[in-house]
């Protein structure tokens, strides 16, 4: 087929293009959700092998790689622009049409780049192509936001150049491979997927952004950029122990501001973040059963990821606001939504029948085969902290708790289609694993649904439920209240402006004062020089005569010496 | 509410009003009699089969339960001491963050159940 001879993230470019010449309505929907469809089944039927090479100043670049690992994030990437899109069906904004459109093509591109010459190129795509989802709701506050979350993803995509730069120099070698922690090179590649993937202290953008991009956008941005990195982690860096203690931090902390944060969309980016972090374990412990748990619980949270953001978008649609603090009660009218929030909430708690369920054991499971037993407690702990915050805050406080006295009309029909259809994904995967356990990337001999397996989650899950009915009836538990929290982006958002604020006060009043300083002493020596030469002064009065034939006496005995001694 | 009907349980959706009942008085009572019960049950099902897990603590019965609820509990507890300390006003950010600015209203379609 000719169309196996097209990268599939130039359907994407293509498309894009397209779309500015059709007009908006219908026309402009159907390419929007007819593409990543087309997508789909050339990712899915793609044979494996390397497609679509071009020379590139000498090099030769690999643009279309397709092997079991690409296919699977290629696959689901596609899934998610066409939910995404369906979800978007509303929007009448050109530029949020094009900017996901490009972006999730420059993610499929990303994921089967061949060589760090694509790899770069297309991750530097997705920095630029997303901003505009942020940048779309058009407000002061978005704006900065947007250039925050830029500078960092340009920042490292910029590093990601600088590692593969001396990557090659150091190998002969651009090939995007596994590779060995080490050299400059590898760690500068591995700082920059670690940028994109959230690592601890590196985290922060996530949470900054993705509440600021608009109703529709934060759905699309939160399939997309993370998990690239997860792919490209998975890609390069698997078998890498430290992967696993960065995992295991980065399932911990993020449930602990989760819990106070009051946007219940940066709720989720914190749940995400925590998410994340089980695919990294995953990576880090490096066998073929982890690798495969990585790659379905990515696949499995892209869908579950995408049915929460987009059920508490459906409510900021409706209501104006995300913040559980003015929520609350809402299923009266928009039962559909609650029902769909509570599939995605019970997928990410990993309830047995649901999709998280049978990805997540895969990674729990071999870590303990693994002998970590701190991780494994950490991993399992971590299970119960998003049951707090994605299985009980996000659908307790928005459709749930107090009534909040707000009677929205249930979301329109396109956004239940796309809830309605990645919720039927969520389910269908947890009963029927089998199909995405044959997409992954090693043959998987994995049996979720054992007693022990379906026992254990439960009782870790209900009981946990229980802790969270003693505390409430106690009152025991945090109230949502309007605040912000701080977290490590309060270091660059708040702290290093103010201290090169006052540093920059500080040099300008020393820089003052000596200018000062100088011109005083400088006039205070004029002023002395004026005094005593200027034309009231002692030494001007003889000036005119005195100083005249003492000069003339000087030439003249200047003279006479030049004459004597020639 | 401007308008009372809106209010009128019989103009929610047919699912809005079944899950009413959540609302009742003694439902939450309900419910949270009802899991403790399920909790037990869980516990007692731990004795029915053999386990054979990767560490010795997942052979202890309930196990996994109690390991639940006492570390969920830590939990929210470590949460709200945190929150003492990184708390802030809304307004913290000032106007370089969207957490005080509304929403712009022409991307949204506020819509009343009824309306």
């Amino acid at each position: 087929m000719a169309i196996n001879l097209i990268p599939t993230a130039f359907l994407f470019f293509a498309a894009a293009l397209l779309l500015l010449v059709l007009p908006q309505g219908r026309i402009r929907g159907a390419v929007l959700l007819a593409l990543p469809l087309v997508a789909a089944l050339q990712v899915f039927n793609l044979p494996e092998g390397i497609y679509a090479q071009a020379d590139f100043f000498g090099f030769t670049l690999e643009l279309m790689r397709v092997d079991r690992l690409s296919r699977v994030f290629g696959l689901i990437f596609c899934i998610a622009a066409f939910l995404g899109n369906l979800y978007a069906w509303h929007v009448r904004d050109t530029v949020q049409q094009v900017a996901a459109l490009l972006y999730a093509g420059a993610a499929i591109g990303a994921v089967f780049a061949g060589d760090l010459i694509t790899l770069f190129f297309y991750w530097e795509g997705t920095a630029i192509a997303s901003v505009f989802l942020i940048w779309a709701r058009r407000t002061t506050g978005a704006y900065h936001t947007g250039m925050r979350y830029l500078i960092i993803q340009i920042a490292s995509g910029v590093i990601l150049l600088a590692g593969a730069a001396i990557h090659y120099r150091e190998t002969g070698s651009l090939a995007f491979e596994l590779m060995t922690l080490g050299s400059l090179g590898t760690w500068l590649i591995f700082l920059s997927f670690g940028m994109k993937c959230a690592f601890p202290l590196l985290h922060n953008w996530l949470q900054d952004s993705y509440p600021a991009a608009t109703v529709t956008g934060t759905v699309i941005l939160s399939a997309f950029t993370t998990k690239l990195a997860v792919y490209a982690l998975a890609r390069g860096f698997a078998g890498t122990e430290i992967l696993i203690y960065i995992g295991a931090v980065m399932t911990l902390f993020p449930i602990f501001f989760a819990e106070i944060e009051n946007d219940l969309r940066r709720v989720l980016a914190y749940s995400l973040n925590n998410q994340l972090g089980f695919m990294v374990v995953g990576i880090g412990v490096g066998t073929e059963m982890a690798l495969n748990g990585t790659a379905s619980h990515a696949f499995a949270h892209i869908l579950y990821k995408a049915l929460l953001f987009m059920s508490v978008g459906a409510v900021l649609y409706r209501t104006g606001t995300s913040k559980a603090s003015e929520l609350g009660g809402l299923y009266r009218t928009m039962p559909r939504t609650a029902a769909f929030c509570l599939v995605g909430a019970a997928s990410i708690s990993a309830f047995p029948l649901f999709s998280g369920f049978v990805t997540k054991s895969l990674i729990l499971d071999e870590t303990a085969a693994a002998h970590y037993p701190i991780i494994w407690a950490a991993l399992v702990f971590a299970s119960a902290g998003v049951l707090s915050h994605s299985g009980i805050k996000i659908p307790f406080f928005t459709f749930f708790a107090h009534d909040s006295g707000l009677r929205p009309k249930e979301a329109p029909m396109h956004m239940q289609l796309a809830m309605g259809i990645t919720a039927f994904l969520c389910i269908f995967i947890g009963v029927f694993p089998a199909p995405l356990y044959a997409m992954l990337p090693y043959p998987v001999e994995f049996h979720p649904y054992t007693m022990a397996h379906v026992v254990g989650q439960m009782q870790l899950l209900c009981f946990a439920l229980l802790a969270f009915g003693v505390l409430m009836r106690t009152g025991i538990h945090p109230p949502e209240i309007r605040a912000v929290n701080l977290d490590t982006d309060w270091t660059y958002r708040w702290f290093m402006p103010r201290v090169i604020g006052s540093m920059a006060r500080v040099i300008s009043t020393v820089w003052t004062a000596r200018e000062t300083l100088m011109v005083a002493t400088g006039n205070g020596i004029l002023r002395r020089l004026y005094r005593s030469h200027g034309p009231e002064g002692r030494i001007a009065r003889v000036w005119p005569t005195g100083a005249m034939v003492i000069w003339i006496a000087v030439l003249l005995g200047v003279t006479l010496m030049v004459n004597f001694a020639s | 509410m401007a308008n009372p009907s809106k209010d009128d349980p019989d103009r929610y959706p047919p699912l809005g009003r079944a899950l009413l009942w959540v609302d009742r008085p003694g439902s939450a009572n309900k419910l949270f009699w009802g899991l403790a019960a399920f909790c037990v049950v869980l516990f007692l099902l731990d004795f029915t089969y053999h386990k054979h897990g990767h560490f010795v603590v997942e052979d202890y019965p309930g196990f996994f339960g109690i390991y639940g609820f006492v570390m969920f509990t830590l939990l929210i507890l470590a949460a709200k001491a945190l929150r003492v300390l990184i708390k802030r006003n809304e307004g913290f950010y000032g106007d370089k963050a969207i957490d005080t600015e509304a929403y712009p209203e022409d991307q949204l379609e506020r819509v009343d159940n009824g309306d």
